[in-house]
């Protein structure tokens, strides 16, 4: 292109443009500090208004007050004097979204930070939205494969649910959230990891580990850092979810996963402090409950009518000690639909996933699960159940008769069998096929040290031969007495040669 | 509980001070720094004061627009823009306060409380800034 042209180009661009007059609203800094700026004037904004202060600084309108307005600034803010001018937008804070966004790392405030240059928007998306309304929902009844045998059996998750994931520092939930996200390869599922308030090496190391999975494709990292101001961690959930909407407006079933909502509340508490809302339990502000139920809220299954789609949503909070009576984890457990609780105890005894199964529910999963997974993993929580009722027994008693020794082992073998390695979901074919093994009681006679071998082994054997059954589960989601007389076989092949 | 604000003040101040003859104002505003004294709100009273002017022209209809231009301004200029401030917010008086600003680089900016109308060259060379980034 020569120099010619692009003048050229450039004259006819600036001829399209004409100047807009108009009246705006302008207010003056008093006083800034820590994020914060107390602002005079303005007196017709709206709450959760975006602003923009002389120096492009973004801010968004949290307090308003007689003569004066608090604003959050999303920006660095050592730029901003007092008697710096303001101006309202009228608008409530945006993002910009758009199919480019897949595959990328971008701030709270949609700004790409991974270096791979600026994201084409084609709309913008206001950060906070009513939830939708009873009569656009539909019931959760789609399930939503974690890859995960211990959820997918014992606590499933459907397409719309919240399901909280919760548990001490260092048991795995994150673990948890990025298998779920590497699982959704090939199953039409687009994932938002929102990331609040972690180091950003461990962010760098997820977003390396899905790029390796190959699920950077369908997936968009919201980041907001531990380095990075309290306020950017507070919109990060809600740009997340904005950003989730987008998606599922397109009739797309997304997955959100903010990692994680404790910190949430501690940024929005260190924002209320500092705007003087006056303190409740624990320090947190009066509405910290509506600050999760209304993100969490906007988790939905909608309808054909209008539009379908949906957005689920796994929250996880980090408890300190196993306390989940505290005041945040009671707040999130009762928004969700379940939780699933992990345990320290069950993390270094080796049984990872550490997942409490007695603590752990999921309120509207079972409907969610398809007829072959149900059929199998029926009989499990129970069986489970009775294990550690008769494991804490056992300790004392050495006599034991028939029946409690082999429920004893058949719970050995099942704890065995729900063990899981980090980065590994399974397909739910394979994971039935172990699970019928399990609670049919074909593993009873193999060693428990053998169990794992055995679970891979026939998994792989039972692809291979009973190719019906798995045309079947696969194709029709169907259990038929057929498939189970063919998968019976393939079992008891496959047991013959296995040593 | 609820906290009187400066504004809450300064209204009373008007309101009590609306009726008072020529004899009395005196005693009045003897009596309205004796009670701020006694308030301890002395050292609020500039920010009263402000508040107490801005009621005072509001009630009067009367509006202090601060015109800011590179150039003094001629007459018929300000003529123009004290006729359309008066017709934009149906005042009876319009005050131009003036000040230079060299860095507007060419035009007017008007201030009217919190609001302003920007006709700057430096206001309208952003905006072209902003037209050619963002739709190019």
């Amino acid at each position: 292109m020569s120099t010619n042209h692009i003048v050229e180009n450039l004259k006819k661009e600036i001829e399209g443009f004409s100047a807009q007059i108009k009246a705006e609203k302008i207010g003056k800094v008093l006083e800034v500090f820590d994020g914060i700026a107390k602002v005079s004037g303005l007196s017709d904004v709206k709450s959760s208004e975006m602003v923009t202060f002389s120096g492009g600084e973004t801010g968004v309108v949290l307090n308003l007050e007689e003569d004066a307005i608090g604003v959050i600034i999303l920006e660095d803010f050592s730029n901003i004097k007092e008697g710096d001018e303001v101006k309202a937008t009228g608008r409530i804070l945006q993002i910009p979204v758009s199919d480019n966004i897949l595959g990328r790392v971008v701030n709270a405030l949609g700004v790409p930070v991974d270096g791979k240059g600026a994201i084409k928007a084609d709309r913008a998306y206001p950060i906070e939205k009513v939830a939708p309304g009873v009569v656009t929902r539909q019931g959760v009844d789609k399930p939503m494969a974690t890859g995960l045998k211990v959820i997918d059996a014992i606590i499933p998750i459907g397409r719309g649910q919240r399901e909280l994931i919760i548990g001490d520092r260092q048991t795995g939930k994150t673990a948890i959230a990025i298998d779920t996200i590497l699982n959704q390869k090939g199953q039409e599922m687009i994932c938002v990891y929102v990331s609040i308030g972690q180091k950003d090496s461990k962010l760098r190391k997820i977003e390396a580990r899905l790029e390796e999975g190959g699920a950077m494709k369908y997936t968009v990292i919201v980041s907001a850092g531990a380095s990075e101001p309290a306020p950017l961690s507070y919109i990060a959930p809600y740009a997340g979810v904005s950003i989730a909407e987008y998606f599922m407006d397109q009739g797309k079933d997304v997955l959100v996963i903010y990692d994680d909502l404790s910190k949430h509340a501690v940024a929005y508490r260190e924002i209320s402090l500092l705007l003087r809302r006056p303190p409740g339990r624990e320090a947190y502000p009066g509405d910290v409950f509506y600050l999760h139920s209304r993100l969490l809220e906007r988790a939905c299954r909608r309808n054909e009518k209008y539009g379908g789609g949906s957005i689920t949503a796994l929250p996880i909070i980090e408890t300190q000690a196993g306390d989940i009576s505290a005041y945040i984890p009671t707040n999130v457990i009762s928004i969700t639909d379940g939780q699933i609780f992990l345990e320290t105890d069950l993390f270094y005894k080796g049984i990872r996933p550490a997942v409490n199964v007695g603590f752990s529910v999921s309120r509207v999963g079972s409907a969610a699960q398809i007829k072959a997974m149900k059929k199998v993993a029926g009989t499990l929580k129970l069986d489970l159940a009775q294990f550690r009722e008769l494991e804490a027994f056992a300790q004392f008693g050495s006599d034991l008769d028939e029946n409690t020794k082999r429920q004893l082992e058949r719970g050995k073998r099942a704890v065995e069998v729900l063990k899981q390695k980090q980065y590994s979901p399974q397909k739910f074919e394979k994971q039935i096929v172990t699970l019928y093994a399990l609670t049919k009681g074909y593993m009873d006679d193999v060693p428990v040290e053998k169990i794992k071998e055995f679970e891979e082994k026939l998994a792989d054997y039972a692809e291979r031969n009973a190719k019906k059954f798995f045309k079947e589960i696969l194709e029709q989601q169907m259990w038929t007495d057929a498939g189970e007389a063919e998968l019976k076989k393939t079992i008891e092949e496959f047991k013959k040669n296995f040593k | 509980m609820t906290v009187i604000s400066n504004n809450n003040i300064a209204e009373a101040i008007y309101l009590a001070g609306k009726e008072k003859s020529h004899t009395e104002q005196p005693v009045f505003f003897k009596n309205v720094v004796e009670f701020l004294a006694r308030k301890k709100l002395l050292s609020k009273a500039p920010d009263i004061l402000a508040r107490l002017d801005k009621i005072i022209n509001d009630d009067e209809g009367k509006i202090v627009a601060k015109v800011s231009s590179v150039e003094k301004m001629n007459e018929a200029t300000k003529k123009e823009i004290t006729h359309s401030l008066k017709e934009r917010y149906g005042s009876k008086t319009v005050i131009l306060e003036e000040n230079l600003n060299e860095k507007l680089i060419g035009g007017y900016k008007i201030e009217v409380n919190d609001e302003v109308i920007d006709l700057s060259v430096k206001n309208r060379m952003k905006q072209l800034q902003e037209f050619l980034t963002t739709t190019g």
